[in-house]
């Protein structure tokens, strides 16, 4: 039975995944190796979970509880001691396949060991552990806290046994797992990638402008957003980068292959809402 | 304003029953005719089986998106035999507006319209013309589609427009994901309502459509373009031919 679990990373994604497994009654170690992010994440905690009794969401005592279950810690040993690790640091494969080498070395063998990538391989994270059969991926989505998917990323060498608890574990923080096989972009950031890619090139051949598409794609379609209003929302950078990564680790698969719109906003600096100017202009 | 207003309409189900089924809902007095093709499907009480096109029409609609072969007979029965000036509203999701205009004797008169099964669920219908298109026809279409209810977008007209073109994008490769084995049908499903806010996962929407419709659109775009990028799912063009996924 799972009771202790270890965040790595206390970053957009940490931090929130730490509120949610501190609500789902777990003991939480969250780790970081900026002091400053630590701080910060706490003093987010604390307010989220203050608006949260604001709002009736929770009760002052629950908010209590939950928040002396996160123990901020800038000692990486401290999460030995855990069942489970969730790493969400950088997305950077290096960056990662170092911590699940020293995660490897301090954890019991039968810890479970998962990371929040959105795009990097699970198989290839888990490469350098002595048990990637216990790696798996645990991808959340942002916010945590509102966001009830979690992609469950099998690896090359990931058990059934590990796999299953991982989606108990989601179970038990009220998410909503669903498991798929270790692939570029999963199935969220491989299956979306029309609803970008083919508005990019409408716009592009003329058939519609901006404003229309994102018209059409709502009142004929039913879509919460266009496909512009979310690129300005998501970031135009952030879009392009995951495109190209989804469009690279399928080695240049045609159907994936970024816009040259999207590469010229980037480098035009216009990314969205963030910069004000994107698609559409914002004050 | 559609009151008395008589509409012919031609093709295949469920895209016929559809549209019949609307138009009769907001007034009009609906002839229609089904494709040889579709002849086993039922229309409802209230809408009129006719053997050919009714002469004396206002407004006539042709919605066959897979058997090209009986669009172009059954546009060139309504050239020929509905009232000259009589606007013709076709789909044109898999042929566009400007291919189908040399079919007929009288272009000016015809108008594409984004009939996909499913899609009058929304609040806006599409249209495009082809260069042929004369005025009166275009403020007709515009005014079928306020008659019946709905917006309308005027977008240039290219194989498979806007929505369509996007959602059939989703649903094949969604199909890819599944032939792959990335995740069962289902939880592809789940992942892109919960992760990214879809009113429908895109193989339930393949689903709702119709799997030779969705296949269809596909078809017409990789022949279009000429480019791998619209490449068909084989696990869509199986499902195409009994019109469900294999394996249920
Ligand atoms: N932001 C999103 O929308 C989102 C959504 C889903 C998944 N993800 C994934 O989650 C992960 C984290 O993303 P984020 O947006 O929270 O990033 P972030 O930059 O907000 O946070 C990353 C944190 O990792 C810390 N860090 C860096 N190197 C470290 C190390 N060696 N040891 C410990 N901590 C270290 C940094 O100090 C930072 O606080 C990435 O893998 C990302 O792909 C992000």
């Amino acid at each position: 039975m799972i009771k202790s679990v270890g965040i790595v990373g206390a970053g957009t994604m940490g931090n929130g995944i730490a509120q949610v497994a501190a609500r789902a009654g777990f003991d939480v170690v969250l780790y970081d190796i900026s002091t400053e992010v630590l701080k910060d994440a706490m003093a987010r905690i604390k307010e989220d979970f203050r608006r949260g009794v604001e709002k009736g969401k929770i009760t002052a005592t629950e908010a209590t509880e939950a928040f002396s279950a996160i123990h901020p810690r800038r000692n990486f040993g401290d999460m030995g001691n855990a069942d489970f690790i969730i790493e969400a640091v950088a997305e950077d494969l290096n960056v990662k396949k170092e911590i699940f080498k020293k995660l490897d070395a301090i954890v019991a063998p039968e810890a479970i060991l998962t990371s929040n990538t959105s795009s990097l391989s699970i198989s290839a994270i888990a490469s350098l552990t002595k048990t990637p059969e216990s790696v798996v991926g645990m991808h959340f989505f942002n916010p945590p806290a509102l966001m009830k998917l979690v992609e469950v990323v099998r690896g090359r060498q990931t058990s059934d046994e590990t796999t299953k608890t991982a989606c108990d574990l989601a179970l038990r923080m009220k998410k909503i797992p669903v498991v798929c096989k270790d692939t570029p972009g999963f199935i969220v950031n491989r299956v979306a990638r029309p609803f970008y890619g083919e508005a990019l090139r409408l716009l592009a051949e003329g058939v519609a402008t901006v404003e229309e598409i994102d018209m059409i794609v709502k009142m004929e379609g039913g879509f919460k957003m266009g496909p512009f209003e979310l690129m300005d929302l998501i970031g135009i950078d952030v879009n392009y980068a995951v495109t190209k990564s989804v469009y690279e680790q399928f080695f240049h698969e045609p159907r994936f292959r970024p816009h040259p719109i999207q590469r010229q906003m980037v480098e035009a600096g216009t990314l969205g809402r963030k910069t004000k100017k994107g698609f559409y202009t914002y004050k | 304003m559609a009151k008395g207003k008589q509409v012919c309409i031609l093709g295949e189900s469920p895209l016929v029953v559809e549209y019949a089924s609307l138009c009769l809902n907001k007034g009009f007095k609906v002839h229609a005719r089904l494709n040889v093709s579709s002849k086993s499907a039922k229309l409802p009480k209230g809408i009129k089986r006719v053997p050919k096109p009714t002469r004396s029409t206002d407004i006539a609609l042709e919605l066959t998106n897979i058997s090209i072969k009986e669009k172009k007979k059954n546009l060139i029965e309504l050239d020929r035999i509905v009232r000259p000036k009589v606007p013709i509203l076709s789909s044109c999701v898999t042929v566009t507006a400007a291919e189908q205009s040399g079919w007929i004797t009288r272009p000016a008169r015809l108008i594409g319209l984004g009939a996909l099964p499913s899609l009058l669920e929304g609040t806006l219908i599409e249209l495009a013309t082809s260069d042929a298109t004369d005025k009166p026809s275009i403020a007709a279409a515009k005014e079928f589609t306020k008659a019946v209810g709905k917006n309308c977008a005027l977008v240039r007209d290219s194989v498979g427009l806007v929505l369509p073109r996007i959602v059939c994008m989703l649903a094949n490769e969604a199909c890819f994901a599944l032939m792959e084995g990335v995740a069962a049908k289902r939880d592809i499903d789940t992942a892109m309502k919960l992760g990214t806010n879809y009113p429908f996962g895109p193989i339930e929407w393949a689903e709702r459509i119709g799997l030779r419709q969705v296949f269809a659109v596909m078809a017409a775009l990789h022949q279009e373009f000429g480019e791998d990028r619209y490449r068909v799912a084989p696990l869509l063009r199986q499902g195409a031919l009994q019109n469900v996924f294999p394996g249920g």
